[in-house]
């Protein structure tokens, strides 16, 4: 189940009802879709990027909503998107990609340098692991559920996740950094 | 009851991490770990990775100020167009410069990129310790600018350049001796260089850079062949010692300087 309470809608103004309705579920929608976003880009700002570009979409594509779990539709929608913008980049070399490495909105442990070497080990996952990794341990997804939402078998999902944690504890390894407590 | 005594699968570590499992796989689940170190030993990283990622991300599931411009901007009819993101790109940059009309969330997004610098230089912060100790501690004539035999001297002038009230470990109980320091740039700023010495003419560097921002970091540990760092931010400085001893030994020192260093 997904663990992060999504924030109150907020209603002004008014729309043509429909409409309306379903923009303030997206509305609710956009805290965690900002939180898949970020966890899946390089930067803020280009975590922004994502993010607007799924929303445009979500609304382009209203009419294709089949009515249940916007929510999963919505995930899904940004997964593709972060897959082919990723293709773009990487085919496109020259498109220079926000290298900077990301803090936190939030400062929770107040390491930088912690910080530093998780975006790092992200950064070198690949975006299929990557998606699969953030959908599981960020936004809480069941294993069928993200079969489901990126039309792929569950064995798939399984040895994606495999993967990608090995991955993370290899390359959190290669750092060759170790922590260790202070002596104060 | 048939449940608890299924063999256990690399699926099931998963589901144990990601809390999947009901009470009685979890506690099976368990009882194999415990005769499975290595096995649970991964499973505990796993469960680490999984923390350390939604304390790094849950704090961008905010609402922000921009989320319904987000809507009514992308909600135009007629598909992407150049116009939309024009406006989208305009709207967000007058949030920008007029602070108060950004939400606290938006704020603190939009103030984020600041930080992200300051990743990129305290990540620095090894590779230019190893790069000072692999210039200076091999120079024979002039490997400091002013010598120990100035301490007070150097130690007021280089925190005067650090802002910062300098001290010089004393290193002598485990063996080294001040040479001297130097003022260098470290993160392109004002920084400083201590250089110590054992009796058979074996060096060590300690560098101190400023850091943008208050934190603190527990020590980290880098080896490039057969040198060795240890950094670690403490308040409004950024330290690493680099030395070609062992690691064990490195840390004792570094541990010294912690000690001695005033944040």
């Amino acid at each position: 189940m997904p663990h992060a309470p999504d924030q109150d809608i907020r209603v002004k103004g008014a729309s043509p009802p429909s409409a309306e309705t379903f923009e303030n579920q997206i509305l609710s929608l956009v805290p965690s879709l900002r939180r898949y976003s970020r966890s899946l880009a390089k930067s803020d700002s280009d975590g922004e990027d994502l993010l607007q570009d799924c929303v445009e979409k979500v609304l382009v594509r209203r009419s294709q909503w089949r009515g249940v779990n916007l929510r999963s539709w919505a995930f899904t929608i940004m997964t593709n998107l972060y897959r082919d913008r990723y293709r773009r980049v990487t085919q496109h070399p020259s498109v220079e990609f926000n290298d900077t490495l990301g803090l936190t909105a939030e400062d929770v442990s107040g390491d930088p340098l912690e910080k530093t070497r998780l975006h790092r080990a992200l950064n070198a996952l690949s975006p299929d692991h990557r998606s699969v990794l953030m959908l599981v341990a960020i936004e809480g997804y069941g294993y069928q559920d993200v079969a489901d939402m990126l039309a792929i078998p569950i064995g798939t999902v399984m040895s994606r996740l495999s993967r990608a944690r090995r991955q993370m504890a290899a390359h959190l390894a290669e750092n060759n950094i170790v922590t260790l407590r202070r002596p104060k | 009851m048939t449940d608890a005594h299924k063999p256990v699968t690399e699926a099931d570590l998963h589901a144990y991490v990601d809390g999947f499992l009901d009470e009685e796989r979890r506690r099976a689940v368990e009882l194999w770990m415990s005769e499975h170190p290595q096995e649970e030993a991964e499973v505990r990283q796993w469960q680490a990775q999984a923390a350390e990622l939604q304390a790094a991300f849950s704090g961008y599931a905010q609402s922000s100020e921009r989320d319904r411009m987000l809507l009514s901007t992308a909600a135009t009819p007629s598909s992407p167009s150049p116009w939309r993101k024009t406006a989208l790109i305009a709207a967000s940059l007058t949030l920008f410069l007029s602070g108060t009309a950004v939400g606290v969330y938006g704020e603190r997004l939009l103030a984020s990129p600041v930080t992200i610098e300051t990743a990129t230089a305290l990540d620095n912060l090894p590779g230019q310790s190893k790069t000072a100790y692999l210039v200076y501690a091999s120079e024979k004539r002039h490997p400091v600018e002013v010598g120990a035999d100035q301490q007070e001297h150097l130690v007021t002038w280089l925190g005067k350049r650090l802002d910062y009230k300098l001290v010089a470990p004393d290193l002598k109980g485990l063996g080294f001796s001040l040479v001297g320091g130097r003022l260098l740039p470290v993160n392109g700023k004002a920084g400083a260089m201590l250089m110590y010495q054992d009796t058979a003419g074996q060096r060590l560097t300690v560098l101190l850079g400023k850091n943008p921002e208050n934190a603190e970091t527990s020590f980290r540990f880098e080896s490039t062949g057969s040198l060795e760092t240890f950094y670690w931010i403490d308040g409004s400085i950024g330290y690493a010692v680099t030395g070609e001893v062992s690691r064990a030994r490195l840390q004792q020192i570094a541990e010294e300087c912690y000690r001695q260093f005033e944040t």
